[in-house]
């Protein structure tokens, strides 16, 4: 941090703001930033970590996720350390653990490996348990059975 | 403002009145050898640790670790460190990390630990 701001000092004592502003800033941190007012509508993809203040709608997939208060999301969104304190509408998928803070709003389903929610939050929706054997089968039994036959079918051609 | 100001002090807190063995409050306790197939009703405190089917009812409820409830429990206070297969409908629910819990949660304050399984549809009520 010293060696930083000593190297400012450099820099504004030469009075050379032109060649500052040329040397192109790499974001290499593959870090996403949305400020808090700056609406963003499409999808983003191998980010790092993601800081949402403003209103985002699409999918979003980066490792660390992190949706302020002041954010807004709707879509689907995956990562494995999630945190919420700002409202989402859509899907959560966390691979690793998820924090809902007690600003959060969120509706819509949520998979989580470890999940922790702050008294006060509101969540309306479903919560599955990445790991955990569903008892029940979003496949009907009947079309199940179709489906064997079908196979039985394929065998003996 | 300030001439209108009360003089009285702020009544104290009496931390032994939490603690207070002659308090009305009813504080029932199911042990874990327990099994019940039907309903339970209580109007205080349960501790509950034992196995129940069917309906369960209290003010305040503590379903204890290794306790399991298969059906639908209405309380105002819930504190699940147990298991439930159904529907739970609280005012406050408190999830702790022991607790597997697979149906309907019907809440309006709702806190989990890291560490519970849970899968559930999750129904906020104001």
């Amino acid at each position: 941090m010293d060696e930083n701001n000593t190297d400012m000092d450099e820099n504004s004592t030469e009075s050379v703001g032109d060649e500052i502003q040329s040397t192109p800033i790499d974001n290499d941190a593959k870090a996403v930033n949305i400020g808090s007012g700056v609406r963003v509508d499409g999808r983003i993809e191998g980010a790092e970590t993601s800081d949402i203040s403003g209103t985002l709608t699409g999918t979003l997939k980066s490792s660390n996720i992190n949706i302020n208060s002041k954010g807004a999301f709707s879509g689907d969104m995956s990562g494995q350390e999630i945190t919420i304190s700002g409202s989402v509408d859509g899907e959560i998928n966390s691979e690793d653990y998820l924090i809902v803070n007690n600003s959060a709003n969120i509706k819509g389903v949520i998979e989580y490996a470890s999940l922790q929610v702050s008294y006060g939050a509101r969540i309306q929706g479903t919560l599955r348990h990445r790991g955990s054997v569903q008892s029940y089968s979003p496949v009907s039994t009947d079309e199940v059975k179709e489906d064997e036959t079908n196979e039985s079918h394929e065998g003996d051609q | 403002m300030a001439l209108f100001g009360s003089s009285e002090k702020k009544p104290e807190v009496k931390t032994e009145f939490m603690f207070d063995t002659e308090s009305t409050i009813n504080q029932s306790t199911l042990a874990k050898d327990i099994k019940i197939n039907g309903s339970l009703e209580s109007t205080d405190y349960l501790d509950f640790s034992g196995h129940l089917t069917g309906t369960l009812k209290s003010s305040t409820i503590n379903l204890k670790p290794g306790s399991y409830v298969k059906g639908t429990i209405t309380a105002d206070t819930i504190t699940v460190e147990g298991e439930v297969d159904g529907d739970i409908q609280a005012k406050d629910i408190y999830i702790k990390s022991t607790a597997k819990i697979k149906g309907n949660i019907r809440y309006q304050n709702i806190d989990i630990q890291n560490g519970s399984i849970i899968n559930a549809d999750l129904f906020y009520s104001s």
